[in-house]
């Protein structure tokens, strides 16, 4: 930035420095200035035709629209004199004469850029008399994306943000004047891998998804940031999760996942993988421990931790490194991997230390990559050699410790289970259902990446720390507390005293 | 002494006062008992349930959603009555409406009158009116928690 | 030998009878009493058959209530103490009765039986001690309880109950010594004679300093409103906190059975007792010379007819008490109990004296 020749303005009273090339709308925002506004999108290219952003520029005989205005040395901008208050009065005006009262039943409400303003800067009585243009209220776009025509103020961030990010262009803007409209090509609907985030940037609730569409109120989310877990890219995501009231019998907990601003990595956006990822929360997760395939109630892991050790503990110290298998996975977290490096390679001494994950798919080439794990380099800098175990490897254990349901997506059913049916005693743990449950002797439900705090490290090595985002039902662990509570166990165990 | 006599005065005033609403009453309960029609009773009691008291026009009573022209309920689902309920007892449970005019509609509506208290914020908060508490039905004892869950998207 | 004991346990189950159907018949009285007074209809639902009869059916309903009640007894309690402590209240309390006379001597089958169960030559200081010994009930509850608070309110109420013992028994020393004897059917045939020939010569002409001290502190005896502190049902915990059903029941009971004793002494020792106004063995002799012959068995009637009226006006006069005054204050109870009460009947003692030695 220091190479770009900076200049000098002032706004709203306040004397503030630019780099040449801003628009008035960005540098006042760098100042504290908030100029409402709807087309105007930081990442996407300045089109200017709702006209929100006016400020009062001295010397200029006309408002002018402060996201295409550069700066320039010795502007004087106003951006809440009565001239431009009124204008805003007047577009907002506009806008709502045609709009729909659907506040109530609309998914945008409460974070409706139209609404937020109306609420600040309009609050006029509508003087319409005619009857309104009826449009299409309920038009499929393609990806489980619901247009609303009426809804919709023509910004056209939605139609910048398809021709720029993903390049897929599917949608424009068809008719002239009044009879304006957004829409798809003929049969050519919305199919990207980045659909989701029209949701997201549309200003008002013209485009919602079908997977939140009437499933709570937007008011009622509790917005935590986290980083997504579904390729080596890391995006930084918003979970939004509703935990007690109003939440339904049932009903989900993570509403939605949305994109969280990471210039770093991701900009503004993330792909619909992740996007789907409130599933890998959701869906299909262990509740409680299970025993030979069969759920227990009652039974905390820490008991059942005991056995674990107890398993470890029938292996002879000097046979412990052949006779002990353990599988990891590169969705632990840093601070997990070390604690695993710590426990079975420097404290046992095993050399079975095998990997198993997600198979890679393809990348798109934006942000979604190859590798489906979100910590790839964290186990390289961890000092491990991630290799899938080949079946006779594991078959030869006494004591198997796998973490993560994966296994079953490189090794055939059948197979496995021949192998783990030699295995004395097997332990898996796991967040997800799946085939390898009614192998193992005890399966542990663990928690997912959004219901721990940890590091990861992604493909281009940024290194990202993140908190829980939301709380794990009772009686599910991370696997930091597991490994922690097995090297405790372990440790306390008299005869032995290797584990240190 | 003086004042001792004051506080023998007012104890003995006291006294009258009790004894005389005793004996007024105990007349027009004799009154009535042999038959006399007086325009004052001896009590001021209503015996409810044979008894009623006419229920005020702005009281607040059970709950109900008015319904459409044609029968189905006006709610929305908007759920700005779960918002604004002070009891935390409204749950509402949205669905897809076929009629792109109407879209969403309530699959369930249930008010848990075990915690409700009769605020009424639910009806000011309602966009559409939806909402109202005036059923005039007051007597809402129950001997389950279930039977005090009032399913109001059925008619 | 065996007809006298036969009469005696006749008139034992008699005057118990009468006692505790009185006491019953009060519970629904104060009930309806209260309502009355504060415009209200007063329990009314209790039916047989769909009877209602003003609710008279709800004593019986509420007795039943707490029969059928959880005998609860808290864990650290002492569980014999603790089923004593009601019974002891009740006994003495049901046992001072004996001493009352409900009316003068019948003849029947050609005895002579008096309506008395027995005349104790000392009836006045025995009707004393079992009320003082109803003490224990209160004290015994308290600390059977195992609970602090119940132990304060029984202290608190066996402070009461002696304080008030010392004014109770002062305020009768007068009475005695108008009327020279202890024995309470002496005192009420004294009470037949006319004072300057038109007054009944009853105790309260005589003595009614005696008289107001001794009903006073007799209600701080009955631990009702407002001298309440030692239950304080409303706010202070008291005695009986820890008491439910049929022993709880019982104290509301010995409650009652203490305002009908109150009432049944306040009449014998200051209203004549069984005494009708001029009304003598062989019929009224008015004081303005009329006379008006009645037969000797409408004599007893009318005796025990008066004794009843005038033992029922007082209940209804506590009761009305009780519904007027709010409670008073601990140091305000005791204040009246030593400030007031007991310099009034110390002074009540001094007057009397005074006058029967100007008089000779
Ligand atoms: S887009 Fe905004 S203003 Fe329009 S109906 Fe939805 S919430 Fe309301
Ligand atoms: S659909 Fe939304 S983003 Fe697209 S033009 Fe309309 S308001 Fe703008
Ligand atoms: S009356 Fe008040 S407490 Fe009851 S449902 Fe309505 S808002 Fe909730
Ligand atoms: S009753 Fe009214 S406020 Fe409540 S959900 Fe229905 S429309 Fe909304
Ligand atoms: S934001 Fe500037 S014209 Fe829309």
């Amino acid at each position: 930035m220091s190479g770009l020749k900076r200049v000098g303005l002032t706004i709203d009273g306040l004397k503030v420095q630019a780099a040449e090339g801003t628009s008035i709308l960005k540098a006042a925002e760098q100042a504290g200035v908030v100029i409402p506004h709807f087309c105007y999108h930081p990442a996407l290219e300045i089109e200017g035709n709702c006209r929100m952003c006016v400020v009062e520029i001295e010397g200029l005989p006309k408002l002018e629209p402060s996201c295409s205005a550069l700066v320039r040395e010795g502007l004087v901008v106003r951006t809440s004199t009565e001239r431009v208050r009124e204008a805003r009065k007047d577009v907002l005006a506009f806008l709502l004469a045609e709009h729909p009262l659907d506040c109530p039943i609309c998914d945008k409400a409460g974070e409706c850029r139209l609404q937020d303003y109306y609420d600040r800067h309009g609050l006029t009585a509508s003087r319409m008399v005619e009857p309104r243009e009826r449009r299409e209220k309920k038009l499929a776009i393609g990806r489980g994306l619901i247009l609303d025509r009426e809804r919709c103020v023509l910004c056209t961030r939605c139609v910048r943000f398809l021709r720029q990010m993903p390049g897929t262009g599917e949608l424009g803007v068809f008719e002239r004047g009044l009879r304006s409209e957004v829409g798809i090509f003929e049969d050519a609907p919305v199919d990207n891998g980045y659909s989701g985030n029209l949701v997201d940037i549309c200003p008002v609730g013209a485009i919602t998804a079908e997977d939140f569409r009437f499933k709570t109120r937007a008011w009622f989310l509790a917005r935590k940031p986290s980083v997504c877990p579904h390729c080596g890219r890391g995006c930084a995501v918003t979970v939004e999760s509703v935990s007690g009231y109003p939440l339904a019998k049932g009903e989900r907990r993570v509403y939605r996942i949305t994109a969280r601003e990471n210039p770093a990595v991701n900009g503004f956006w993330i792909c619909d993988l992740g996007r789907d990822g409130r599933r890998d929360i959701d869906e299909g997760r262990h509740a409680r421990l299970m025993k030979a395939g069969v759920p227990v109630a009652g039974l905390s892991w820490q008991t059942a931790l005991a056995d674990v050790a107890a398993a470890i503990r029938t292996v002879p110290g000097p046979e412990r490194s052949a006779g002990i298998a353990v599988v990891l996975n590169g969705r632990l977290t840093c601070e997990e991997l070390a604690l695993a490096k710590r426990l079975f390679v420097a404290g046992l001494g095993l050399s079975k230390v095998y990997f198993a994950d997600r198979k890679p798919g393809s990348a798109d080439g934006l942000l979604l990559t190859a590798e489906r794990l979100p910590n790839g380099r964290g186990v390289l800098e961890a000092g491990f050699a991630p290799r899938l175990p080949a079946l006779d490897e594991i078959a030869a254990a006494d004591v198997l410790l796998v973490f993560g349901p994966y296994l079953s997506e490189h090794l055939a059913e059948e197979a496995l289970a021949k192998a783990w049916a030699g295995i004395p005693s097997k332990f898996l743990f796991s967040a997800h259902e799946g085939p390898l449950d009614r192998l193992a002797d005890i399966v542990f439900p663990v928690a997912v990446p959004a219901e721990k705090s940890g590091t990861y490290i992604n493909v281009d090595g940024t290194r990202q720390t993140f908190a829980q985002a939301v709380k794990p039902a009772a009686g599910v662990a991370a696997e930091s507390a597991i490994l922690a509570g097995l090297a405790n166990l372990l440790a306390l165990d008299a005869g032995g005293g290797d584990a240190r | 002494m003086i004042k001792a006599w004051l506080v023998v005065k007012e104890l003995l005033r006291g006294a009258g006062i009790t004894s005389r609403h005793f004996f007024v009453n105990m007349t027009f309960h004799t009154l009535r008992l042999f038959g006399i029609k007086t325009k004052r009773r001896g009590a001021v009691t209503i015996q409810y349930p044979e008894e009623r008291k006419e229920l005020s026009p702005r009281h607040r009573s059970l709950h109900r959603i008015r319904p459409r022209d044609d029968g189905r309920p006006s709610c929305v689902a908007c759920m700005l009555c779960v918002t604004v309920c002070p009891s935390e007892c409204i749950s509402v449970e949205a669905a897809e409406d076929p009629d792109p005019e109407v879209q969403k509609v309530p699959a369930k509506f249930v008010v848990d009158l075990n915690r409700c208290c009769f605020c009424g914020f639910c009806v000011e908060a309602c966009p559409v009116d939806a909402i109202r508490m005036d059923t005039g039905e007051i007597r809402l004892a129950s001997k389950t928690r279930a039977g005090l869950e009032a399913r109001l998207d059925k008619p | 030998m065996l007809a006298d004991v036969l009469i005696v346990l006749a008139k034992v189950v008699l005057a118990l009878t009468w006692t505790l159907l009185l006491a019953l018949f009060l519970t629904w009285v104060e009930r309806k009493e209260s309502a009355v007074m504060q415009d209200r209809i007063g329990a009314n639902r209790a039916s047989v058959f769909g009877l209602r009869l003003f609710g008279l059916f709800q004593p019986f309903a509420d007795a039943i209530k707490m029969l059928f009640k959880e005998d609860f007894a808290p864990t650290f309690s002492q569980r014999a103490l603790h089923w004593l402590a009601p019974t002891f209240s009740f006994f003495f309390v049901s046992v001072a009765i004996v001493a009352v006379p409900f009316g003068d001597t019948v003849r029947l089958f050609g005895r002579r039986i008096p309506l008395q169960v027995v005349d104790l030559n000392a009836a006045v200081l025995f009707v004393l001690a079992m009320l003082s010994l109803g003490i224990y009930g209160i004290l015994v509850s308290g600390w059977a309880s195992a609970n602090r608070y119940a132990l304060i309110g029984s202290l608190r109420g066996a402070a009461q109950l002696i304080s008030y013992e010392v004014a109770l028994g002062l305020s009768l020393v007068g009475l005695i010594m108008v009327f020279p004897s202890l024995s309470l059917s002496r005192i009420v045939e004294s009470q037949g004679a006319l004072l300057f020939g038109f007054l009944p010569k009853w105790g309260v002409f005589l003595q009614p300093l005696g008289f107001a001290v001794f009903f006073l502190a007799g209600m701080a005896g009955t631990k009702r409103v407002p001298f309440d502190l030692p239950e304080g049902e409303s706010e202070i915990i008291g005695f009986y906190t820890e008491y439910g059903g049929l022993k709880f029941g019982l104290f509301m009971f010995t409650d009652f059975l203490e305002v009908i004793v109150l009432s049944a002494m306040s009449t014998t020792l200051f209203f004549g007792g069984w005494q009708v106004p001029w009304l003598g063995d062989g019929g009224f002799a008015f004081p303005w010379g009329g006379r008006l012959d009645v037969a000797p068995w409408a004599v007893t009637v009318l005796r025990v007819l008066a004794f009843n009226l005038k033992v029922f006006f007082f209940c209804w006069l506590q009761i009305l008490t009780r519904w007027t005054y709010p409670r008073f204050r601990y140091d305000q109870i005791m204040d009246l109990g030593w400030k007031v009460l007991v310099p009034l009947g110390v002074g009540n003692i001094l007057i009397t004296g005074l006058i029967l030695a100007a008089r000779g």
